[in-house]
């Protein structure tokens, strides 16, 4: 339904003079288009103008004069020279034709350009909550389809505006000059034309609408038929699923042909406009000829001008729904433009020098992935007044059920979101005060299926940095032991990342994320270690050795699923329901015999028995 | 490229006779269009020339022009009618034919295809498929007619002019080709960056967490404007190459516009055709020929471009028909070939002999023997992978197994014709697939009078009510505003995972079938429902056969036989006291589920249960 949206949005002035402004750093190509715009109109009327100069200066001689006195060889002569002059404006016409094109692409291809930019910059600067409200879908779309939408409303529609204008104008001021009582004849028709052209314009409008939404549902059980068609089968409704699906085809297919009516009436009309004039002129040129009022020249140059107006009369009624349903796009784009960038740097932020100490403390924290300013259900709430305090070099294992608000925790040291209520403290700093970029420079996050960008395994591996010599990335990988096989690939380091690593093994990637982590050497690090279903023994204990390297001697927050994580940790909490129930060491807690005891029993023990 | 289009002429000469109509009308139509109102124009220019026009003579002409205007576009308004219709008539069919095709494939063929995959081919493969029936051969035999008629009528008017005209000509082609072949490289080139940026936005998009933990915005902007610098740069490159294509057609046109003004007019100031009397000389180039002869002249610019255009339809066109075709081409692997007619019924005994599944080389069923007596209920259970739903499709000939066999009612399931096998089996599946349709004629969805190609009796609301009821569903619907009319889906309602799950048990009941297949069908809805339903259904579905298929050991107990699967064998098989004793994977089961209970005491968490089924 998204589509049809784009033509009900109105026209709006506000958007457009937005749409301006980005046409403001390129206003002398702007102004050179327009310039070539009005050339290129103007060179392309004049042959038939030259033509009947030629006829009724040399060829045939108006009525009561005669040629008698010029020689042969001089009306010869005149004819050349007008030659020469259809040559010259012809050759004018290919340049300013040619520079109109490209100056256009130009222009269209700046302002996409800028958008584009300006869009996605905005789009990095966004919080992440934006992004758990929008799928990237939707993303895509604004930053491909919709930003194209403006580019035509500039390219295809402002410019074809003016140009439809000028060609018109340029038509008619040359239609004048030669003879004004058959201009008006000829221009009788501009009207008549324009709303006929308005009309269908309209009713393929309509139908294309009819023929979207019937498309939509044909396609729609189209898809649930092929994504159900084990039930369609199971459940011997072949028959009548081919007999409702038969339905909709034929719909569909009566939209179309009410479409296919509709052109067909069209081409006729258009084409009986247009020779209807060309009659007008002959009948009212030819009289006037015969009382000798009108030169065979003109007449002629008249049989051609009456069909020079189709085309811009076209392009003219089809440009109100080109800017209109850019206007739709526009409203989007602008959309994202104006969001507010809720987590800001506050405006005295610290910045961090040399790095953290390593300690973290959590004050009495409320959070909820509602926005913050927003009226919070009881329901709502993710983390419920958690304290916790991590000391630097610290390791803390995070343990729970899912929901239970392990990741929240995760997510805010990193200030990803901003709280509710409450504190968050990294070496005794409040998070928002602290530059976001400084923060997250400094603070390693682990997830355990590591993101890989295109690019090589090397730059994968330093992300930004392009400080970091090769021997210390080298030297990190071989560390974690991924080393081995990073060098088993065909360019070693320097291979390609293919379809973002769908082709390396669970393992594989886990080991590469700690070697990731390692590079960037963070002062705390957060670490989401997830069960992983499916790896071999050998691989498992790997990774278990990586993870300890990585937390060795860094303050530690991981999400533990591995017994032998959450044993390696100083301290285990226990959440529940966005509250810490318990907190101790793994004997301690075993001891204690509460929640930690019950979920050790359903998840853990098992991994004690295999050994692992 | 006639290859490409094979079996596609089937589709196409359903319609010959308004082919041939419609190619006919094309053949009038251009003729009347060139003859007509250019010569009226022509006769009038002759006549004023020679000094011999009346009012009369011009009036007629002009009548002449709007009634061969009139005639002319009359025969095009039927050349639509008859192309243009045929066109959608063609692709209706195809729609129909490959839709028809596709519920006799077996699911095999539709898990190896991807649902995206078929739907792009039966829209914009099918489309160009329609634009290459509809505006190639109409518009294309149109242009092609002008183009060679304009030439004919340019060369009778006055050969010398004509042939200058046709010895230019393949130049202009030669170079248009050229100037096609480059543009259509370098629109290449800036697709391949448009699909980069993409896919690059994609990345991001997706990776933000990762960009922000890292703090590489910066970086990422940086790639992201270098991509649109370099989009930019091939969309200027292939600018450069398109701005002149127009531009070169009109210098053309004109250098022969110019030549020919020229030599045209010395014709006729030297042949003495404007010497005084023109109608002695009406057998050479006359005014109003020379005018004539313009308006063929000016036809022509516009067939040039379009030849290239009309390559390309036709292209793509061949290449998208042979994506269709690729569908019809299919087979089904699960036919009736084996079936006996005489067999009408199905009373539900069911035997696995020895049968193994093999998909991808990988033996995802091996040697299953197990016999399920008429009336029985078996639970199933294992972990996922395990193959318990390949056993469950394998009753239904879903799917057929690879060696061994599958007995129902102690023949070979081969024997039954699918449509009796089917017709007495009703399936919960896993994932329950609902259509966006009432809840009643979701329900009424297997009962024999939907399924019927006769106009549908409305669903028989009583059956569906009382499978609902059964199904645990009817407070449900009853809460809904429109109850049993409620549309489900895109435009209707959304149910939730156990209401979903709970209206397929609800249609898998309204059949009375003689097999009841739950699918680990009911892990949305909470214990105590499910018991509730379970024990509902015995008293109702008792002396029918039926697989439980499930995680729960709540659930299992119902059945009077458990089989616990492992790797695609059969691990453990014995009723569920006997399988506690034994000690084995179904008693360490049973254990962890009781924990399970008491941490969430009376809270329950599904996705812990998820967890622990894994």
């Amino acid at each position: 339904m998204r589509e049809e949206d784009a033509f009900q949005k109105q026209f709006d002035w506000q958007l457009t003079k937005r749409i301006f402004g980005y046409l403001r750093p390129y206003i002398w190509v702007a102004i050179g288009a327009l310039v070539l715009a009005f050339l290129n109109s103007a060179t392309n009327r004049l042959y038939p103008f030259l033509q009947a100069q030629v006829i009724d200066q040399y060829l045939i001689p108006k009525a009561g004069s005669s040629f008698a006195a010029v020689g042969i060889d001089e009306r010869w002569n005149g004819i050349v020279t007008i030659g020469i002059i259809i040559a010259v404006v012809a050759l004018i016409e290919f340049v300013v034709r040619f520079g109109f094109n490209y100056v256009l692409s130009y222009m269209g291809q700046s302002v996409l350009f800028d958008i584009r930019a300006d869009l996605f910059s905005k789009l990095q600067r966004l919080p992440l909550a934006y992004f758990d409200r929008n799928p990237v879908g939707r993303l895509i779309t604004r930053v491909t389809s919709d930003v194209d939408a403006i580019n035509s409303f500039i390219t295809d529609g402002l410019m074809t505006l003016v140009q439809s204008i000028f060609v018109i104008g340029a038509t008619a001021i040359l239609m004048f000059t030669l003879n004004s009582k058959l201009a008006l004849v000829a221009f009788a028709v501009v009207p008549i034309l324009f709303f006929a052209l308005r009309f269908f314009q309209t009713q393929f409008r309509k139908s294309y609408r009819e023929i979207r939404i019937k498309q939509a549902i044909v396609n729609t059980a189209l898809n649930e038929n092929i994504t159900g068609m084990g039930t369609v089968q199971i459940f011997n409704r072949e028959a009548r699923q081919r007999r409702d699906f038969d339905k909709l085809n034929t719909d569909f297919l009566k939209e179309f042909l009410k479409a296919v009516r509709w052109f067909s009436f069209f081409f006729p009309t258009v084409g009986i406009i247009g020779n209807s004039a060309l009659a007008a002129v002959i009948w009212v040129g030819g009289g006037d000829a015969v009382r000798n009022a009108v030169s065979i020249g003109v007449l002629y140059a008249f049989t051609r001008y009456v069909f020079d107006f189709f085309r811009p009369l076209e392009d003219l009624s089809n440009v109100l729904n080109t800017l209109q349903a850019a206007m739709a796009s526009a409203e989007r784009i602008f959309g994202i433009l104006d969001e507010p960038e809720v987590v800001t740097d506050a405006p005295n932020a610290k910045k961090i020098v040399g790095g953290f100490k390593g300690e973290v403390q959590f004050k009495d924290v409320w959070f909820s992935y509602k926005p913050v300013g927003e009226e919070v259900l009881e329901t709502d709430w993710v983390l419920r007044g958690i304290n916790l305090h991590v000391k630097p070099g610290q390791s803390v294992a995070l343990v729970g059920a899912t929901g239970a608000g392990k990741t929240s925790i995760i997510s805010l040291v990193s200030r990803f979101y901003d709280i509710q209520k409450g504190s968050i403290l990294v070496d005794g700093t409040d998070v928002r005060e602290i530059v976001q970029r400084d923060l997250r420079k400094h603070i390693g996050v682990v997830l355990q299926d590591v993101y890989l960008f295109s690019g090589t395994i090397e730059s994968n591996l330093r992300m930004n940095d392009e400080s970091i010599p090769l021997e210390k990335i080298i030297q990190a990988c071989k560390y974690v032991g991924v080393h081995d096989f990073i060098s088993s690939l065909a360019n070693g380091y320097k291979t390609e990342v293919k379809e973002r690593g769908a082709t390396l093994s669970t393992g594989q990637k886990q080991l590469l994320a700690f070697a990731r982590a390692l590079i960037a050497n963070p002062d705390i690090l957060l670490v989401l270690d997830e069960a992983t279903a499916n790896i071999d023994t050998e691989s498992e204990l790997q990774i278990q050795d990586a993870l300890a390297k990585v937390m060795h001697g860094r303050t530690s927050i991981i999400i533990a699923h591995r017994l032998s994580t959450i044993k390696n940790c100083d301290r285990i909490i226990v959440m529940r329901k966005g509250k810490i129930v318990e907190e101790g060491s793994h004997d301690e807690l075993l001891r204690h015999n509460g929640y930690y005891a019950t979920l050790y029993n359903l998840q853990y023990a098992d991994q004690e028995l295999a050994g692992v | 490229m006639l290859k490409g289009f094979r079996g596609l002429g089937f589709f196409f000469m359903q319609y010959r006779v308004k082919w041939i109509l419609g190619l006919t009308c094309v053949f009038f139509s251009v003729g009347i269009s060139l003859l007509g109102p250019p010569f009226f124009v022509r006769f009038v220019i002759d006549e004023l020339y020679a000094g011999r026009a009346t009012l009369e003579t011009i009036g007629l002409n002009a009548s002449y022009i709007i009634l061969t205007t009139l005639a002319a576009n009359i025969i095009v308004f039927m050349q639509r009618q008859f192309n243009v219709v045929s066109s959608y008539l063609v692709a209706y069919d195809v729609r129909k034919a490959i839709f028809n095709h596709l519920t006799t494939l077996d699911q095999t063929y539709f898990h190896v295809t991807k649902t995206g995959d078929l739907m792009s081919r039966l829209t914009s493969d099918l489309n160009m498929v329609r634009e290459m029936l509809g505006f190639g051969i109409n518009a294309g035999s149109q242009t092609l007619l002008r183009l060679i008629m304009s030439l004919g009528l340019m060369i009778w008017l006055s050969p010398t002019l004509g042939f200058i005209v046709l010895g230019v000509f393949p130049f202009i082609a030669g170079l248009l080709a050229i100037m096609v072949r480059i543009i259509a490289k370098r629109y290449v080139a800036v697709q391949e960056q448009v699909s980069l940026i993409s896919a690059k936005a994609q990345e991001n998009f997706s990776g933000i967490r990762v960009v922000k933990g890292y703090a590489i915005e910066d970086r990422e902007i940086d790639e992201y404007k270098g991509m649109n610098a370099e989009y930019k740069k091939r969309s200027m490159a292939l600018a450069l190459a398109e701005a002149p294509e127009w531009a070169a057609v009109g210098i053309f046109m004109n250098a022969i516009f110019v030549i020919v003004l020229l030599v045209g007019s010395r014709e006729l100031l030297y042949q003495g055709a404007l010497s005084g009397n023109a109608a002695a000389n009406f057998a050479g180039l006359t005014p109003g020929k020379f005018v004539q002869f313009f308006t063929y002249l000016f036809e022509l610019s516009w067939p040039m471009l379009a030849v290239g255009w009309m390559t390309n339809v036709f292209q793509r066109g061949s290449s998208s028909w042979s994506r269709l075709q690729e569908i019809l081409d299919a087979k089904s692997m699960i036919t009736d070939a084996r079936a006996d007619p005489s067999i009408k019924e199905v009373i539900g005994a069911i035997e696995f002999k020895d049968v193994s599944f093999k998909a991808d080389g990988r033996a995802l069923l091996s040697n299953i023997n197990l016999k399920i007596e008429q009336g029985k209920t078996i639970g199933i259970t294992g972990r996922t992978g395990s193959g318990k739903t390949l056993l469950a499709q394998l009753i239904g000939r879903l799917i057929d197994p690879s060696t061994g066999t599958v007995l129902i009612d102690g023949t070979d399931a081969h024997n039954v014709p699918i449509q009796v096998l089917r017709g007495a089996i009703g399936l919960v599946p896993q994932e329950p697939f609902l259509f966006s349709d009432k809840i009643s004629e979701n329900i009424a969805f297997g009962l024999p009078n939907s399924t019927q190609t006769a106009e549908p009796n409305t669903p028989d609301l009583e059956r569906v009510k009382n499978a609902a009821r059964i199904a645990g569903l009817s407070k449900d619907v009853l809460d809904f505003k429109e109850q049993f009319e409620t549309v489900l889906g895109e435009r209707g309602v959304t149910l939730s995972g156990g209401q979903r799950q709970r209206t397929a048990l609800a249609r898998a009941i309204a059949r009375e079938p003689a097999i009841l297949i739950l699918d680990d069908s009911m892990s949305a809805v909470d214990t105590e429902t499910e018991s509730r339903i379970l024990n509902e259904l015995k008293t109702v579905l008792a002396n029918r056969t039926v697989i439980l298929i499930g995680h729960r050991v709540s659930t299992l107990r119902f059945a009077d036989q458990i089989v616990v699967l492992e790797h695609g064998r059969v691990l453990e098989t014995g009723s569920h006291e006997a399988l506690i004793a034994q000690g084995g994977y179904y008693a360490e089961m049973e254990r962890k589920q009781s924990l399970q209970t008491e941490l969430e005491e009376d809270e329950a968490s599904p996705t812990l249960i998820g967890a622990n089924s894994q």
